[in-house]
C-alpha cells in the first residue's frame, strides 16, 4: 500500500497496452491494406529469403505506399456504391418499420394485461431459439415464390424488421416498465387518449432505449449477408455485405477493395454503436440487475 | 342494433361461417389435389412416349438406331426431336444438323453430365436395394415443349440415355370434361344461410332441437360438397388412366405388344423410377382393381386432410353453438387497445417467423429436394426418415492399418465439434471478459475510458467483416500470423489444412469477437457492487481472493448467468465465423451444426434433409434453454 497509485498499476498498464495493441491489430491491418492501393493479401511484397527485420517490417500495419486509389477504385470500377446505397436504403426502412412494431407491441406487454400477454411474451422468446437454416428455404418461398418480393427492398425489410422484433420488444417492454404509470393514469383523467398517450407521453420519454432499438434494428439489416444473398439474385442488387464477401470469397482476391469497402461500411456502425454504447449496456444489464 | 340482436338470436352466423370456411379449405385442397392428378397424368403419358422408344432401341444394333428414331419423329408431327448418348458420344439423334455417331462437343457437357446422373441415380438404387433416386428427367421449356430423359439399355446393361423433346404434348388431354361440382359453393353456402336464419338458439338449455338441427345441417352440407368433388377427382383418375390406356393401345399399333406379352403387366407405363404402374396390360386393357388400389394409396394422406378439415369446421360450429365464440369476441372487445398495440407485430411474427418455422418443420418429414419441389406434397412425405438417418448413423469412425479414420459427415462428429466450439468460445469469453473488467475496474486507473473504447472496437465492427479478416490475416502463403511464426524461426503453417489448426482459426476469431460483450457486461455488474462491502470485508480481515470469492462472484451471478445463455445460443448458432473463415476445412470436419445444414440446403440442394437437421438443431437448443432455467431456478435459493 506504500506504493503511489502510478508505480502500483505500471504493470496493469503494460498488460492493457499490450493487449489493446493485440486486439486493435485486425483493425489496423484492414486499414493498412486498404490505404496500400494494391489488391493483394500482404502488406507489402516481401523479398525472396526474407530477415527478420524485413519480416517485421512486412507485418507492422503501416502500407509501402500509401494511397487512396483502393477506395476510388471500388466507387468506379465495381458497383459498390450501388451496393451500399441498397444497403441504406434497406436499413433505414428496416429500422423504421422494426421500431415502428416493436414499439408498440412492447408497449402493449408493458402496460395492458390482456389473455395471451404470457404467452406471447414467451414465444417471442422462443423465437430466438430457431436456427436461421430452417427459416431460410420457407422464407425463400414465402418471399420470393408466393409474395414475389424476390429482388426487392420491401422482401428484405420486412424480413429483417420481424426478426429484430423480439429483441427489441424485449428491451423496450424493460425500459416501459420503469416508466412510472401515474403519467399515463392522469393523462387518461385529463381525457387523453390511448393514441396520445402513446404518442406523446410514451415515446418521448423512452427516447434512449427507442435509440438502441433503432441502432439494433439498424444493425441487423446492415450486417446481414445470408438472407441478403439469397433474395437478391441481381448482382445490382446485392447489399453492401453480399458485395465484400463477392470481392474476397470464392476464387476471386481483391484484398484491397475489400479493406477500402469494409472501411467504408463499418464507419458508420462503428461510430454509431460507439455513441450508443452507454444505453446499450444498461439496456442488456437492466433486466438481469432488476 | 336490430341486425345484431337478430344475429345474435339465430344460428345464422355459426352455420354460414362455419360452413363457408369448411368449403374454402375444402375447394383449396381439391383444386390443389386436381392439379396435381393432371400434372402426374402428363408426367406418366410422356415417360410412356420416351418408355416405348427406349425399349424399341434396347435391342436394336447400333446401325439401326438412326432410323429408329426418324421412324418416331415422321410418326407424329408433334414429336419434335430426340437424341441418344452414350458415354461421350452422341449414337443417334434426329436434327439434321447432327451427323450422328459423333464426339460431344464442349456445349453438350450438360447431356454428358445428366447421362452420369442416371448412370449414379440407377446404381443407388440397386446398391441400397431400395428405390431413392428417380432414373428420368422432365424438364419444361418455355415454349410449350417438353423434354423427358430415360436411361437408354442395350442388352439389359445401361448405355446411356435416351432424350426426346415433344411439343405441346397434351394438345388434345386437356379437354377434360368440365367440373359441375366445383361451382357447388355457392348454392350450398346460401343454403346454410338461409338455414341458420331459420334456427332460433334458446339459451337456457344446453341441448335444444336448434342446435342439433345446426349439426345436422353443417354435416349433410359440408359432406354434400365433400362426396360430390370426391366423385370428380375419382372420375379424373379414371379419364386419366383411359387416356393412358389408349396411348399404350396406339403404340402397340406401332411398335407391337410389349415382349412381355398382352396379358401381363405394361412395362411402358411406369413410375420415375421406372418400375411399372401395374395399372395397364400390354394390350392396353385397363385393370380396374389396381388402379382404385393405387388411388386409395395415394389419397389416404389428402383424404386425412379432408377429415381434419371437417373436425375443424365442427369445431368452429360448436364455438358458436356453444358461446365460446361470443366469449373470444367480447375478451378482443374488452381488451381492443391491447391487441391493436400488438397486432401488427404479432401478425408479422406469424406470417415470417412462426409460419416458416413450422412450414420447416413441416418440410423435414418430406424427402423434398431441389428436383422434386413441384410433386405433389402427399407424394413426398416420408415420416420420420430424416430423423433416423441423421440420429441412427452411428458409423462415426473407421478402423483402419493407419488407424482410426473419423467420419467428419456423421452428425455425432459435428455435434460434438459444436460442443466443444461452444464451451472453449464462451470459456475464453468469460475468461478474457473477467480478468479484463476486473483491470478495468481498478480505482483511479488512467486512461480507463480510453482502454474501454478500443477494446469495445471488435463488437461493433460487423462480425462478417471480422470474420473475412481473419481469414486474410491467417493466408497460408501471405498472411500475418504466419510471417509473425517465420520471424521467430518457425515453420509457416497451413491452417485450413489441419483439423485442429482450422479449428484454432475460428476460436481466435471469435474469441477476439465476443470477449468485448462479456467484459461491458461484467464490467458494469461490477461497478454497482457497493464499495463498501468490500472495506466491510478487508476491516474484518478477508483477503483478497476470500474477497473475490465470496462477495464479486456472488454478486455478479444474477448478471453474468442471462449472458452466458445468450451467449451460448449466440455461439451454437455461430454460422457467419465458421462459414467465412474456415468453411469448415478439412473436409467439413470443422463444420458447426448449422454451417452443415447451410451446406446440406445450398450445396446439395437436400431441402428437406437440411430442415431435419436443423430441427435437431433447434430440439437441442431448447433442451438447454429448459434445462438452464431449471439449474438456475434450483441454484437460485442459495
Amino acid at each position: 500500500m506504500a506504493d503511489s497509485p502510478p508505480r502500483r498499476h505500471l504493470l496493469l498498464h503494460v498488460a492493457l497496452i499490450s493487449f489493446t495493441l493485440l486486439s486493435i491489430y485486425p483493425v489496423l491491418w484492414v486499414m493498412a491494406l486498404a490505404f496500400s492501393g494494391q489488391q493483394s493479401v500482404g502488406i507489402i511484397d516481401l523479398p525472396k529469403d526474407p530477415t527478420f527485420f524485413e519480416r517485421l517490417r512486412g507485418i507492422l500495419p503501416i502500407p509501402a505506399h500509401f494511397s487512396v486509389s483502393n477506395f476510388t477504385g471500388v466507387w468506379t470500377e465495381q458497383p459498390f456504391g450501388r451496393w451500399l446505397w441498397n444497403s441504406t436504403v434497406v436499413s433505414l426502412m428496416t429500422t423504421v418499420l422494426g421500431v415502428f412494431l416493436a414499439c408498440t407491441a412492447a408497449y402493449a406487454f408493458s402496460r395492458f394485461r390482456f389473455p395471451g400477454r404470457n404467452a406471447g411474451m414467451l414465444t417471442f422468446l422462443v423465437s430466438q431459439m430457431f436456427p436461421g437454416t430452417l427459416m431460410l428455404i420457407p422464407l425463400f418461398i414465402i418471399i420470393v415464390k408466393w409474395l414475389g418480393l424476390g429482388n426487392t427492398y420491401f422482401g428484405l425489410v420486412i424480413v429483417y424488421a420481424t426478426t429484430a422484433i423480439p429483441f427489441c420488444v424485449w428491451m423496450l417492454k424493460g425500459y416501459f416498465d420503469t416508466i412510472p404509470i401515474d403519467i399515463e393514469e392522469s393523462a387518461l383523467i385529463d381525457g387523453a387518449s390511448r393514441q396520445t398517450i402513446f404518442f406523446r407521453i410514451i415515446l418521448p420519454l423512452a427516447k434512449p432505449a427507442i435509440a438502441i432499438t433503432a441502432l439494433f434494428s439498424f444493425m441487423t439489416a446492415w450486417n446481414e449477408f445470408i438472407l441478403a444473398s439469397v433474395f437478391m439474385e441481381a448482382e445490382s442488387n446485392y447489399t453492401a455485405p453480399v458485395g465484400l464477401r463477392f470481392f474476397v470469397g470464392g476464387f476471386s482476391s481483391q484484398w484491397g477493395f475489400f479493406a477500402a469497402g469494409s472501411v467504408i461500411v463499418s464507419l458508420p456502425v462503428v461510430a454509431l454503436f460507439l455513441y450508443l454504447q452507454k444505453y446499450l449496456i444498461s439496456g442488456l444489464t437492466a433486466g438481469s440487475v432488476k | 342494433m336490430r341486425l345484431l340482436r337478430w344475429l345474435a338470436r339465430t344460428h345464422v352466423l355459426g352455420l354460414s361461417v362455419s360452413v363457408g370456411i369448411t368449403l374454402a379449405l375444402f375447394t383449396w385442397l381439391f383444386d390443389g389435389a386436381e392439379r396435381d392428378q393432371r400434372s402426374q397424368f402428363e408426367q406418366r403419358l410422356l415417360l410412356l412416349q420416351a418408355n416405348t422408344l427406349a425399349k424399341t432401341l434396347a435391342n436394336a444394333p447400333p446401325d439401326d438406331l438412326n432410323l429408329l428414331l426418324a421412324k418416331w419423329k415422321a410418326r407424329n408431327p408433334r414429336y419434335e426431336s430426340a437424341a441418344l448418348v452414350g458415354g461421350m458420344d452422341l449414337l443417334a439423334s434426329t436434327r439434321p444438323e447432327d451427323t450422328a455417331p459423333r464426339r460431344l462437343v464442349r456445349e453438350e457437357k450438360p447431356l454428358y453430365d445428366l447421362a452420369n446422373l442416371i448412370r449414379t441415380a440407377g446404381e443407388t438404387n440397386r446398391g441400397e436395394k431400395v428405390v431413392r433416386k428417380k432414373l428420368m428427367q422432365i424438364d419444361r421449356l418455355p415454349g410449350g415443349s417438353d423434354v423427358v430423359t430415360v436411361p437408354y439399355l442395350a442388352n439389359g446393361e445401361f448405355a446411356g440415355i435416351l432424350q426426346i423433346k415433344v411439343r405441346n404434348p397434351y394438345a388434345n388431354a386437356t379437354d377434360q370434361k368440365a367440373r359441375n361440382s366445383a361451382g357447388l359453393w355457392l348454392p350450398i353456402l346460401i343454403a346454410a344461410i338461409g338455414l341458420g336464419a331459420l334456427l332460433r338458439s334458446r339459451s337456457e338449455s344446453r341441448l335444444d332441437i336448434s342446435r342439433m338441427a345446426a349439426l345436422a345441417f353443417f354435416l349433410s352440407l359440408t359432406l354434400f360438397y365433400q362426396n360430390q368433388r370426391m366423385d370428380d377427382f375419382l372420375q379424373g383418375d379414371l379419364d386419366g388412366t383411359h387416356r393412358v390406356a389408349e396411348a399404350v393401345q396406339e403404340a402397340v399399333k406401332n411398335y407391337g405388344v410389349p415382349p412381355t406379352g398382352a396379358g401381363a403387366i405394361s412395362p411402358w407405363d411406369t413410375d420415375p423410377y421406372l418400375r411399372p404402374l401395374g395399372v395397364v396390360l400390354g394390350d392396353g386393357r385397363i385393370i380396374d382393381e389396381n388402379r382404385m388400389t393405387r388411388f386409395n394409396e395415394h389419397t389416404r394422406f389428402f383424404k386425412r386432410s379432408l377429415w381434419a378439415v371437417e373436425a375443424l369446421g365442427l369445431g368452429l360450429l360448436l364455438a358458436f353453438l356453444f358461446g365460446t365464440m361470443r366469449k373470444l369476441v367480447e375478451t378482443l372487445r374488452q381488451h381492443a387497445d391491447a391487441y391493436t398495440y400488438v397486432a401488427p407485430a404479432m401478425i408479422g411474427m406469424l406470417v415470417l417467423v412462426f409460419f416458416p418455422f413450422l412450414y420447416g418443420i413441416t418440410l423435414a418429414f418430406t424427402d423434398t429436394t431441389l428436383f422434386n419441389e413441384s410433386m405433389p406434397f402427399f407424394e413426398r412425405w416420408i415420416g420420420w426418415d430424416n430423423f433416423v438417418t441423421i440420429l441412427g448413423d452411428f458409423n462415426l469412425f473407421q478402423r483402419s492399418g493407419e488407424g482410426l479414420i473419423w467420419n467428419y459427415q456423421n452428425f455425432y462428429w459435428t455435434l460434438m465439434i459444436t460442443v466443444i466450439w461452444t464451451v472453449t468460445n464462451v470459456s475464453i469469453g468469460v475468461s478474457l471478459g473477467f480478468i479484463l473488467a476486473m483491470i478495468l475496474n481498478t480505482d483511479d486507473l488512467k486512461g480507463r475510458a480510453l482502454y474501454r473504447v478500443i477494446l469495445i472496437l471488435p463488437w461493433a465492427i460487423p462480425n462478417y467483416i471480422t470474420a473475412l479478416v481473419w481469414r486474410g490475416m491467417f493466408h497460408p502463403q501471405f498472411g500475418v500470423i504466419n510471417q509473425v511464426l517465420q520471424m521467430f524461426g518457425m515453420a509457416p503453417v497451413a491452417w485450413f489444412d489441419g483439423v485442429v489448426s482450422s479449428f484454432l482459426t475460428g476460436l481466435v476469431t471469435n474469441g477476439w469477437l465476443s470477449f468485448p460483450f462479456m467484459m461491458v457486461v461484467i464490467l458494469g455488474a461490477l461497478q454497482s457492487i457497493p464499495k463498501d462491502m468490500y472495506e466491510a470485508a478487508e476491516v474484518e480481515g478477508a483477503n483478497r481472493w476470500q474477497r473475490l470469492r465470496h462477495i464479486t462472484l456472488p454478486l455478479l451471478r444474477p448478471t453474468l448467468i442471462p449472458a452466458i445463455v445468450l451467449s451460448v445460443v449466440w455461439t451454437f448458432n455461430m454460422f457467419n465465423i465458421i462459414f467465412l473463415v474456415s468453411g469448415g476445412e478439412p473436409a467439413g470436419a470443422n463444420e458447426i451444426l448449422i454451417t452443415k445444414a447451410y451446406k446440406i440446403a445450398f450445396e446439395n440442394y437436400q431441402y428437406a434433409y437440411a430442415a431435419a437437421y436443423s430441427t435437431v438443431i433447434f430440439v437441442i437448443l431448447l433442451v438447454y434453454g429448459i434445462f438452464q432455467t431449471r439449474v438456475t431456478k434450483a441454484t437460485e435459493s442459495f
